[in-house]
């Protein structure tokens, strides 16, 4: 099945509701956010898409649609790879984790790092940051350095003394 | 040693007795195994064949209450810097630390909101061993250099 | 004494925590692990100790000036990495490298391969027990890092491979030690399985221990040997080539039972495989330039810097500001030696990427270490952290 098959098919799934382009290598389907969740399934049951690559989300804060994130497909028994975009308004969105398993890590990183909340996710909590940690790195208005030393200050709060 | 050290002044049995203690002290160095990132893979090659560090009595322990030494061999981030000082709390006295790198020296290229800019802001530090990540050959230079400060010790004497 | 009845459970679940700083687990990873007595119930990784933030790093610095820190990412094989990254941001721009340079680039990654698994059954080996293989892994290694250093002046993170080639030829020194090395390896391997492959500790330690069924290891997204370990047979460098790997005849490693030995059996395979991908290099390998001629990415050569002015003050602009990459989104992917290794760059027109993903493979290996270690006991659970391969400067980044 060619990448242009699957788009005919899909097409006659869910009509006026999605577009797909190739550009640097790659082929992407954009599709609208109210049907997004029935096509990824449709994509896993359906059509074979059974490995959940990579899970992406990119903020844009100066267009109306905050968000956008993109999903990473491959099929491995015709060899296809595929690049489902959706763009978001809000940083709410909806979950993965019961078609493809893959993606409970992939979805808490993102929130990590880019905080985009996915609802109906089992565990959403941070991973790759600490605890106490504020605010998500990864956005524009985030700085590089959050601090310029590290002060000496028991932030954690476990009643160690840093000194000499 | 508590009660005897650095109560005596200068002479022939206290240094003799000095340099006995400091010979022990220095021929087993046992460093806690502290690799954090890439450049604990170079420790780990300083520590097989080639570059053997069996031959200056250097004995990996994986527990800190027998350890006296601390190699810091990577980087150091605010989400480890409270492990890496209870670590070191557990060291029992005489206790030195070797900072291995740049990203334990200063940061190194990773100037970023999760990086500690060098592990001396959290333990005091003996040496420190530029490199990215430095040869097995910088790390033998400084666990003998600082076998050459221990020798130069003072324990009973004041 | 009374009776114990069946309702008064006297066994409770205990949490125990496998700490940050620990012997076998190969970098800085805490394990949460819930046992009733001995038998694993649950298994959460907690992970973020070796956060440095390069993704964030990657917003402010041009092209180039992240060659380096792509190297620090899995850093027993550093040359992949910077592979899997030239190879992103080459598909902005559709050139064509020349044949010296795709070679060259073949021989670093396989040699990059065989040093990240000779590292791994060194130190698997050592958590279970067995410490002469580490010594003779270790030997192995130091061969390849010699070479490593002839040809690229470090021995580990020597980012060598850049946007449009390589940064310059290696001298024939580098050749000769490769001829020597490719001719010795395969007995070496043979050494390292009349140690383990058929010893009886072993293969009671390893055969039937951290099941991941297919189904499972499709659904949680694991790639590289881990997946060939369970019956999954998918290749990157066979089904979604990249550079000249259609050229070079060797077999995909699959074992069917899906434990530790399976895994164990499939690394050892493809170091055989990398070595016979070695050898089919070497005799092919043309003469000629390593880096291209397009001039929006070239760097020139120092040759031309000294004699040409174009040259100089194209190499002055190139290093200082960048190239700038056009609009749009590019994907790359790898056969690293741990899995599929892939970067997504995003670039609205700048020198610098708007937003760079990695995607890591212990990363998502790690995630399906619940379905591996439920019902085993604790002391298997060093074992199967070992067989999945995780490096934590590529799952923290």
């Amino acid at each position: 099945m060619t990448f242009n098959d699957l788009v005919a098919k899909l097409t006659e799934k869910f009509p006026s509701k999605i577009n797909s382009y190739e550009k640097f290598g790659s082929k992407y389907i954009v599709v609208d956010r109210s049907v997004a969740k029935d096509l990824l399934r449709s994509m896993k049951y359906d059509f074979g898409f059974t490995y959940l690559v990579d899970i992406v989300a990119v903020h844009w804060p100066k267009r109306k649609e905050k968000f956008d994130v993109v999903y990473n497909l491959f099929s491995i028994n015709d060899k296809l790879r595929v690049f489902v975009k959706c763009s978001i308004e809000n940083e709410k969105t909806f979950t993965v984790t019961d078609i493809w398993k893959s993606a409970s890590f992939l979805e808490r990183e993102q929130y990590d790092l880019v905080g985009v909340v996915f609802e109906g996710h089992p565990d959403l909590r941070r991973i790759l940051l600490p605890e106490f940690f504020e605010g998500h790195p990864l956005r524009k208005e985030y700085p590089l350095k959050g601090r310029k030393w590290f002060n000496n200050a028991d932030e954690q709060g476990l009643g160690l003394k840093f000194t000499r | 040693m508590g009660l005897m050290e650095h109560k005596f002044s200068d002479n022939i049995i206290t240094t003799t007795v000095d340099g006995v203690i400091n010979w022990a002290r220095r021929s087993s160095l046992w460093p806690v195994t502290f690799g954090l990132a890439c450049c604990a893979i170079e420790m780990m090659a300083v520590g097989a064949s080639k570059y053997d560090l069996d031959r200056l009595g250097v004995i990996f322990r994986a527990t800190p209450r027998q350890a006296d030494l601390m190699i810091v061999a990577g980087t150091v981030t605010r989400k480890m810097a409270p492990v890496v000082r209870k670590v070191y709390d557990q060291m029992p006295e005489p206790k030195w630390v070797i900072a291995m790198g740049s990203c334990a020296t200063s940061g190194g290229i990773f100037n970023t909101y999760s990086t500690v800019q060098g592990v001396d802001e959290i333990v005091p530090v003996d040496f420190y061993i530029p490199g990215c990540p430095p040869r097995p050959e910088a790390l033998l230079d400084a666990i003998i250099a600082l076998q050459e400060k221990i020798k130069g010790d003072k324990v009973l004497r004041k | 004494m009374s009776a114990i009845s069946e309702k008064d459970n006297l066994s409770e679940i205990i949490t125990v925590n496998m700490g940050p700083q620990h012997p076998s687990t190969h970098g800085v990873l805490r394990l949460v692990v819930d046992l009733d007595g001995e038998t694993i119930v649950g298994v959460r990784p907690d992970i973020g100790y070796l956060h440095r933030g390069v993704e964030k790093l990657a917003e402010h610095r041009t092209y180039h000036q992240f060659i380096p820190l792509t190297d620090r990412l899995d850093y027993l094989s550093p040359l992949s990495n910077n592979l899997a990254y030239c190879l992103a941001v080459e598909k902005f721009f559709n050139v064509k490298i020349p044949e010296r340079a795709e070679y060259l680039r073949v021989i670093f990654a396989e040699l990059a391969r065989i040093a990240s698994h000779l590292v791994w059954v060194a130190t698997h080996a050592l958590d279970i027990g067995a410490m002469t293989v580490f010594l003779y892994a270790f030997r192995e290694r130091e061969l390849i890092l010699d070479m490593f250093e002839i040809a690229t002046g470090q021995r580990m993170t020597s980012s060598w491979i850049r946007v449009g080639g390589i940064r310059e030829d290696v001298p024939p020194l580098f050749f000769e030690k490769l001829r020597e090395f490719v001719s010795i390896f395969e007995e070496r391997v043979d050494t390292y399985e009349r140690l383990l492959t058929k010893n009886r500790i072993w293969l009671k330690r390893t055969v039937g221990v951290g099941k991941l069924t297919k189904e499972d290891a499709l659904d949680y997204g694991v790639s590289g040997p881990t997946m060939r370990g369970s019956g999954v047979d998918f290749d990157l460098r066979r089904d979604e080539p990249y550079g000249i790997y259609d050229r070079f005849k060797f077999e995909v490693a699959v074992q069917d039972s899906c434990d530790i030995y399976a895994r164990y059996l499939v690394r050892v395979k493809e170091m055989r495989e990398a070595n016979k991908i070695l050898q089919q290099a070497l005799e092919q390998i043309p003469e000629g330039p390593v880096m291209t001629d397009d001039p929006r990415i070239q760097i020139p050569s120092h040759e031309d810097v000294y004699e040409k002015m174009e040259a100089l003050i194209r190499r002055f602009y190139i290093i200082t500001k960048g190239f700038t990459a056009p609009k749009g989104e590019a994907y790359a992917c790898v056969e690293a030696p741990k899995g599929e290794l892939g970067f997504y760059i995003v670039s609205d027109g700048d020198t610098k990427p708007y937003r760079l993903k990695i995607r890591a493979p212990s990363f998502v290996n790690l995630g399906a270490i619940e379905a591996m270690a439920k019902g085993y006991m604790i002391a298997d659970l060093v074992g199967i952290i070992g067989s999945i391969d995780i490096v934590l400067g590529e799952i923290d980044r």
